[in-house]
């Protein structure tokens, strides 16, 4: 937790994608978007990856786009 | 409706005969072309296993179009006609921004 953090310093997160330059998100590019999703294959949240809001929302849809393409699971067993 | 750029992506079946498949994407591109609408570019991305199975298969080719338009006529008759061809595992038609 962020909170309880006393000295040590956090790190700092990095918005991939803007890093990256990456315009537009394709939902083929599953390299990418491998990042983005848990073992399960969950997308995962901000607030873990770092991503913005604005970047977060291309991502979801990238994301589900590749799944019904059979890209990415919907859920993936161990 | 202004002219505007998409991408259809559509998976075929992976037991597909080479001469069959590329009558289908010949016939396809044709659909598109009859339409009013210019083909940019039409080729193979690559045979993937999926994630997932889907009508029982577990890979499939898949095919990338990209298209510019300026009426819809040629994305409906694509959809309606992709949506009965049993070749054609699954295909999504997405439009390119900027």
């Amino acid at each position: 937790m962020a909170q309880q953090r006393r000295g040590g310093r956090r790190r700092r997160k990095v918005d991939f994608i803007a890093a990256n330059h990456i315009e537009y998100i394709d939902y083929k590019d599953t390299d990418l978007l491998r990042r983005f999703i848990s073992e399960r294959g969950k997308i995962l949240p901000r607030r873990v990856t770092g991503t913005s809001a604005k970047n977060q929302r291309k991502l979801t849809v990238a994301i589900k786009r590749a799944r019904i393409m059979g890209l990415l699971p919907f859920v993936a067993e161990d | 409706m202004e002219t505007r750029k998409y991408e259809i992506t559509y998976i075929i079946r992976p037991d597909i005969e080479e001469s069959a498949k590329s009558e289908l994407v010949d016939r396809f591109d044709k659909v598109l072309t009859d339409n009013g609408a210019n083909i940019a570019e039409s080729k193979d991305w690559s045979t993937r296993r999926f994630a997932y199975p889907i009508e029982k298969y577990t890979e499939g080719t898949y095919h990338v179009v990209t298209l510019t338009t300026d009426t819809d006529e040629a994305l409906n008759e694509f959809d309606r006609l992709a949506k009965f061809n049993d070749d054609i595992l699954r295909h999504m038609i997405v439009k390119l921004d900027a």
